[in-house]
């Protein structure tokens, strides 16, 4: 099921695009959340420019991939996806955090067509996403009933969507309770039309992961909930696309699946890197952005 | 006795959630989409759980933050879910995924809350803080009816109103039957059910019924006393509350749940803005709830929170005289 090495090169070139989409959106109040962003790119890449049902002209298609961003901090990368998608004029990577703009500082689906949740506070988007997960079943389990009864309708419309939902998961998030709530859910209603994919990325706001809580062993854990567990190298485009098409194809097994994908934060600055970076700000931010310029080249 | 307005006719007490069940289950055959999000807190009043609906029953066990996101996003996919449970446990426990999921973009979902000064749960069930903290939240519709009457219209009103949600099941001895099958019942819209001359107790829910016997102990005193249903605390219907001051020039707020943040602030605010008037709230005083016995002789709990005919007739004296005081 390998990919060829042209499909591979093309998205890892998109994906320097995205970089530099991020890199004007951090530019404009000096500020983002460039760790998370920066980590988690190759996969927003691999999902809207590869992998997802999605239509850049009608984002509100029924019959759409779902995606939570529940680390919805990092919703900078999939609005660099969208304008690159065309869905938004390139100026308006320049509007981020702007009054107004729909690329508000944290996701929010009201504002924003392309966006399937406002997220920020975590913990929250696996139950929102098991959910949409939970409508896509639903549609196909219902029957109208057998027994008459003339105050149900005789007739009932349901047109049935077929869809998957994508939920993106931060390692720190993990220490939120709901989440395991949620992993509970989806098992329990069997939707093997949800997949998780958690932007293992080791860093925290306040230090590393597993040393502020110890979400170890994480694939253990995923495993004694019920789901089906895939680990990845998150920046490894040949891995992603192979790891997605695989839960893609076990449609049907009434397993929810994770994707453990191993990242780094900050990724590909050096100085994000070494200083594991989760919010830029001013001068380290500024010349973070530098060097990403040097590197990816400014496109503008 | 007290007269009153058109659509009032005072009657036996019946249990309000009596009226939320009704109006639910005839919500729920008409609509497929609608569904019940269970918590593990069914109550026997709601009557949602018959055979031929049995797949559209989402039992999400104890954890009421993911139940809050799971409903938010089955309404993002065009259903209508409903929570039914203790306002503390679905609400207040899952405030911020209320917040965050379900009212920054006003997904349809409702909620059946039971909160109220009542019985012996407890200060962990019997909260009365929790329906003042969701006034602050913006999209959210609050409802607190009267009586069972009132209850099945509201919770029909709310079920086909397109937006997030809440009726209120209020923990409580059960009210009067006060409203009429034909009375007409809209969201954001108070409901005087007499108009008085001396002043106006401004009440909701429960607390309606305890007014109702206040206006006849003032009576007895030669005090014409009006009363003012605010059944809907978001959207406030400022225009009628207005209006009743500028009639009787003393208000009296009277509500079963902490005074903090409800409809006593909600009216004081409107007043303030609008026509300062006389105010004394009725209401529990800061104050968390505990266990109390209820029985038709006694009910511990309104004694101790002054919540009971005498401490509204007591407030509305204590307001007259503020008022005469500023003449």
């Amino acid at each position: 099921m390998s990919h060829s090495d042209a499909l591979v090169q093309e998205l890892e070139a998109k994906a320097k695009v995205l970089v530099n989409d991020c890199l004007d959106q951090f530019c404009t109040f000096s500020q983002g959340h460039v760790g998370g962003t920066m980590s988690v790119l190759e996969i927003i890449t691999a999902l809207y420019f590869h992998h997802l049902r999605f239509d850049p002209k009608n984002p509100d298609w029924p019959e759409r991939d779902r995606v939570v961003m529940s680390k919805a901090h990092c919703c900078e990368a999939i609005y660099a996806a969208l304008v690159e998608l065309g869905m938004y004029p390139r100026e308006t990577l320049r509007t981020y955090y702007c009054h107004a703009s729909p690329f508000q500082g944290h996701a929010d689906r009201w504002c924003t067509p392309g966006i399937d949740f406002s997220g920020g506070s975590l913990g929250q988007g696996l139950s929102f996403a098991a959910g949409l997960a939970l409508a896509e079943k639903l549609k196909i389990k219902y029957n109208p009933p057998s027994r008459q009864d003339t105050f149900l309708p005789r007739y009932i419309v349901r047109y049935n969507p077929k869809f998957r939902t994508y939920c993106i998961l931060g390692d720190g998030e993990l220490h939120e309770g709901q989440v395991w709530e949620a992993a509970m859910f989806a098992t329990k209603f069997k939707l093997d039309n949800l997949i998780a994919i958690v932007d293992y990325n080791k860093w925290s706001l306040d230090g590393p992961t597993n040393d502020i809580m110890p979400i170890e062993p994480l694939v253990d854990k995923w495993k004694a909930f019920g789901w089906t567990v895939y680990e990845i190298d998150g920046h490894d485009m040949h891995q992603i696309l192979d790891a997605l098409d695989l839960v893609s194809k076990q449609y049907g097994d009434n397993k929810p699946k994770v994707i453990i994908a191993h990242t780094v934060k900050g990724r590909g600055v050096s100085n994000w890197e070494e200083l594991h970076m989760h919010l830029g700000r001013g001068e380290e931010m500024m010349k973070g952005v530098r060097e990403g310029r040097a590197k990816y080249g400014d496109l503008e | 006795m007290a007269t009153w307005n058109k659509h009032v006719a005072i009657g036996e007490p019946a249990m309000t959630g009596k009226g939320i069940g009704k109006a639910i289950k005839a919500a729920f055959q008409k609509d497929p989409k609608a569904l019940a999000i269970l918590e593990d807190m069914q109550f026997p009043e709601i009557e949602w759980f018959t055979d031929n609906m049995f797949d559209r029953m989402i039992e999400c066990g104890i954890a009421e933050q993911n139940g809050a996101c799971v409903a938010a996003a089955l309404a993002a996919e065009g259903f209508t879910p409903v929570i039914n449970n203790f306002l503390f446990a679905s609400m207040s426990r899952a405030y911020n995924q209320i917040r965050q999921s379900i009212l920054v973009d006003r997904f349809n979902v409702k909620f059946i809350a039971r909160e109220g000064v009542w019985g012996e749960v407890g200060v962990s069930h019997a909260t009365v803080e929790g329906w003042g903290s969701l006034r602050v939240l913006p999209n959210l519709v609050m409802l607190n009816p009267a009586d069972a009457v009132e209850a099945e219209k509201a919770t029909e009103a709310m079920m086909q109103y397109i937006g997030p949600a809440v009726i209120k099941q209020e923990m409580s001895p059960d009210p009067f039957t006060i409203f009429t099958q034909d009375y007409p019942f809209n969201i954001g819209k108070a409901y005087s059910l007499r108009d008085g001359r001396d002043a106006t107790i401004i009440a909701t829910g429960y607390m309606v019924t305890e007014a109702i016997r206040a206006v006849d102990l003032l009576e007895k005193e030669g005090l014409d006393v009006g009363v003012l249903n605010v059944s809907t605390l978001k959207p406030l219907d400022q225009e009628a509350i207005v209006a009743a001051a500028e009639r009787t020039g003393a208000i009296v707020t009277a509500e079963n749940s902490s005074d903090i943040n409800g409809l006593g602030d909600a009216v004081a605010c409107a007043l303030c803005e609008n026509l300062p008037t006389p105010l004394v709230k009725v209401g529990v005083e800061d104050e968390f709830g505990q266990s109390g016995l209820v029985t038709d002789e006694k009910d511990e709990l309104r004694e101790h929170f002054a919540l009971a005919a005498k401490d509204v007739a007591d407030a509305v004296k204590k307001c007259i005289k503020k008022k005469e005081a500023l003449r």
